[in-house]
């Protein structure tokens, strides 16, 4: 019976050191494929954010602005006598 | 020996098996262990390339020029797909080009490349579908603007650089592609395991520019309405720091041409009077004349070498100083010939001009300077006009530049920085002298003689109200292609130093084959310059250091006639085509500054803003010149009332109510 035992003992053992290899491996690629995905959508959302910003970019500039505030608001850019330069106060003297 | 029952023989044929087994495993493990490896890794494994992200392009604040972005290629494999139909429609609800699906299915081909580049997330979905594969390529998204693209360049179909700064940089921004090992799953399709193993990319550096993009886009537009109320062939405007060397806007436009390069480095001219300053400073630098030396100009025609120099402003005699300030070529010529041949050729050389300036621009142009051994008989007076000599419109602001810091000829720099992906500096711009051309005290006699010219000379036009410019104009003749020097063609340019005392700023303005009355440089490249620097005067960055601006010990400047003596035209109107701003129409009192001069406008009606939105009752009230405050108030009443009459600049309280 001793000897049944130590056979089946170690054959539960042998079964669980496979368990855990196959476990490990399974939550290996799962976490793996997980940062495959991951790295797909940031590699998505950075693309979304340079068209984005090129949109942006491309909305607010003077050429595509100017015809638009010059003709329809009857905007104009400001003399130079109209443009006020604020002096920065000095700063306090440390003692 | 008794005969082995069936059980034992059962057992020894266990035994054998299972030794047979250790045996054979042994070998496999031991013996073949490596061969059987190698070809496990073969079958699950496979290594691809991966290329780098190319390094970004920043302008000087850090905002994105040129940046990368990941886009997809879609193919099929055509044995790997149980229903066509299905996966065809499924790619063409997705708005994939699914056109050579058809003809690849007819000549039974197994796998198709669909043309087009696509967003990732707009086709995630299709990557479940069997047969279908994505493989990723890095595209290049540039800046709207075209002037900017025309400096940054861009890439061909197949990724490699043509022009501009991905070009001239390219062994910085391209990086180091990786070799990634995949494993395969039961499908085929590459997953990432534990055992897999790669080199990582690297990517390229970023390049920061010194180019200004609010500066920049002030420019084009600037130079795009210029070009079009001109209807002039073309032009170009550069703006540079003359301290640093830095190229804060370079601007181009060709009228109906698609160009890819920068013509501002790419297309010499012959810059006509602009030379004349750097004739004036290599005399005072000889010691060859003085700032009011008298010489004689025979009222505006003088006979050279059989032919005939003539000037607008007709003067029996012009001083060194009024020869600048009225762009006197009778006057240049006259105090040119106290230099000599080689004199003049080592004062352009030394100025930069016929040798490129070093920017990391393929194609940059060196221009045209001939020894003097190769001058005809005309050549020592024409080049003193700025004819015979062809300069970049970059190789004249370089030199203007000089004039404007004291005298140093600075290398011209577009790159600001540029950083590993790690974050580390591995360049940094410095001002890099390259050699003093004028003393000190002779570049700041050059700069009275321009303020001059700004403000009483040929170029009143580029005056501002509160601060003082100076600046020189030039108007040459252009030559046609097998037909030389043409009637009514011309190049216009003012070269500008802004603000005059301590410039922050050198503009030039070049203008290509105007149409129309006016071509001269001081009333149509002039004006465009003004309406740059109030530009930049009012935008939130604009590359102005408005500390000192604030601090200058600029007064306003003096009151002075607009078609007054330095009016070649004689009848110039005030404003141009070019100058779409109207007649300054509000006065605000500087703090630091005597009150400037006031604006012209008389007094007028209110309109009446009845019955109007409140955008158009805006508009028609900024029409007339007044400001608008709006406030809360029955809907669409003006104070003062309509009817009234008031000075422009005048704030009208418009009365507007939500209900």
């Amino acid at each position: 019976m001793r000897g049944r035992n130590l056979v089946g003992l170690l054959l539960a053992g042998f079964l669980l050191v496979a368990l855990a290899i196959v476990w490990r491996r399974t939550i290996g690629i799962q976490q793996s494929e997980s940062l495959t995905a991951l790295d797909a959508r940031k590699v998505q959302l950075e693309g979304e954010r340079v068209r984005l910003e090129s949109e942006i970019s491309a909305a607010s500039s003077r050429q595509r602005l100017g015809p638009v505030t010059e003709n329809r608001l009857g905007m104009r850019i400001p003399s130079d006598n109209q443009v006020v330069i604020l002096p920065r106060k000095a700063q306090d003297a440390s003692p | 020996m008794p005969a082995p029952n069936r059980v034992s023989i059962i057992h020894g044929v266990l035994v054998v098996f299972a030794v047979a087994l250790v045996v054979r495993a042994g070998k496999v493990q031991i013996v073949d262990g490596k061969q059987w490896s190698e070809r496990a890794k073969r079958q699950q494994f496979f290594t691809a390339s991966a290329p780098a992200a190319r390094g970004n392009i920043l302008d000087a604040s850090g905002k994105p020029l040129v940046e990368s972005r990941e886009q997809v290629r879609v193919a099929l494999a055509l044995p790997e797909i149980r229903d066509t139909t299905f996966v065809v429609a499924a790619l063409r609800r997705a708005r994939v080009d699914v056109s050579p699906v058809r003809s690849a299915l007819a000549r039974k081909g197994r796998w198709v490349e669909l043309p087009g580049l696509y967003d990732p997330a707009k086709i995630s979905a299709l990557a479940k579908l069997n047969g279908v594969h994505f493989t990723p390529v890095l595209q290049r998204v540039y800046a709207p603007s075209s002037g900017i693209r025309r400096i940054v360049g861009g890439l061909d179909a197949k990724g490699k650089p043509v022009d501009g700064i991905e070009l001239g940089l390219d062994g910085i921004l391209r990086g180091d592609s990786a070799r990634i090992t995949l494993a395969r799953n039961r499908d085929g399709r590459a997953i990432e395991t534990p055992e897999a193993w790669s080199d990582p990319p690297s990517p390229g550096a970023t390049v920061t520019l010194t180019i200004n993009s609010g500066l920049q886009d002030i420019a084009e537009r600037q130079l795009s309405v210029a070009v079009d109320s001109l209807r002039a062939a073309g032009g170009d405007i550069v703006v540079m720091n003359p301290y640093t060397g830095e190229i804060l806007a370079m601007a181009t436009n060709r009228a109906g041409r698609i160009i890819s390069s920068n013509t501002a480095v790419t297309e010499p001219f012959e810059p006509g009077s602009t030379l004349k300053p750097f004739v004036a400073a290599a005399l005072l630098g000889r010691g060859r004349a003085r700032p009011d030396e008298v010489i004689p100009t025979f009222n505006g025609k003088l006979e050279l070498d059989g032919r005939t120099i003539t000037d607008l402003h007709k003067a029996p005699q012009l001083s060194l100083s009024d020869v600048i300030r009225f762009s006197s070529n009778v006057g240049i010529v006259q105090f040119g010939q106290r230099l000599s041949p080689r004199e003049k050729f080592d004062t352009f050389r030394d100025l930069g001009f016929g040798t490129t300036s070093g920017v990391p621009l393929p194609a940059e142009a060196s221009g045209t300077l001939r020894e003097p051994s190769a001058w005809s008989k005309q050549t020592p007076a024409s080049i003193l006009l700025g004819y015979e000599i062809t300069v970049t419109p970059l190789q004249l602001v370089a030199a203007y530049s000089a004039i404007a810091n004291g005298g140093e000829l600075l290398e011209p720099q577009l790159i600001k920085e540029i950083r590993s992906v790690e974050g580390d500096v591995i360049y940094r711009a410095e001002p890099r002298r390259v050699r003093r051309v004028m003393s000190t005290e002779v570049a700041r006699t050059v700069r009275e003689m321009l303020l001059a010219v700004v403000r009483e000379g040929t170029a009143t036009k580029a005056d501002l109200e509160t601060f003082a410019v100076a600046g020189k104009s030039g108007t040459a003749r252009r030559t046609s292609l097998k037909a030389g020097y043409t009637a009514g063609n011309y190049t216009a340019s003012f070269v500008g130093l802004f603000p005059a005392e301590d410039p922050q700023y050198v503009v030039l303005v070049k203008l290509d084959s105007p149409s129309g009355a006016h071509y001269a440089g001081g009333d149509i490249a002039a004006p465009v310059t003004r309406i740059v620097l109030r530009a930049a005067l009012a935008a939130r960055d604009a590359a102005l250091n408005r500390e000192s601006l604030a601090a200058a010990p600029t007064g306003p400047v003096v009151a002075r006639s607009r078609n007054g003596i330095g009016d070649t035209s004689g009848n110039a109107p005030e404003s141009t085509a070019a100058d779409p701003t109207p007649a300054t129409s509000h006065i605000v009192s500087l703090p630091l500054r005597a009150k400037p001069k006031a604006a012209p406008g008389a007094p007028r009606i209110v309109p009446s803003v009845d019955g109007l939105s409140l955008r158009a009752a805006v508009a028609t009230l900024h029409s007339r010149g007044f400001q608008v405050r709006i406030v809360n108030g029955t809907s669409m009443t003006t104070s003062p009332a309509a009817g009234s009459v008031a000075t422009p600049g005048t704030v009208i309280h418009l009365g507007y109510s939500r209900e």
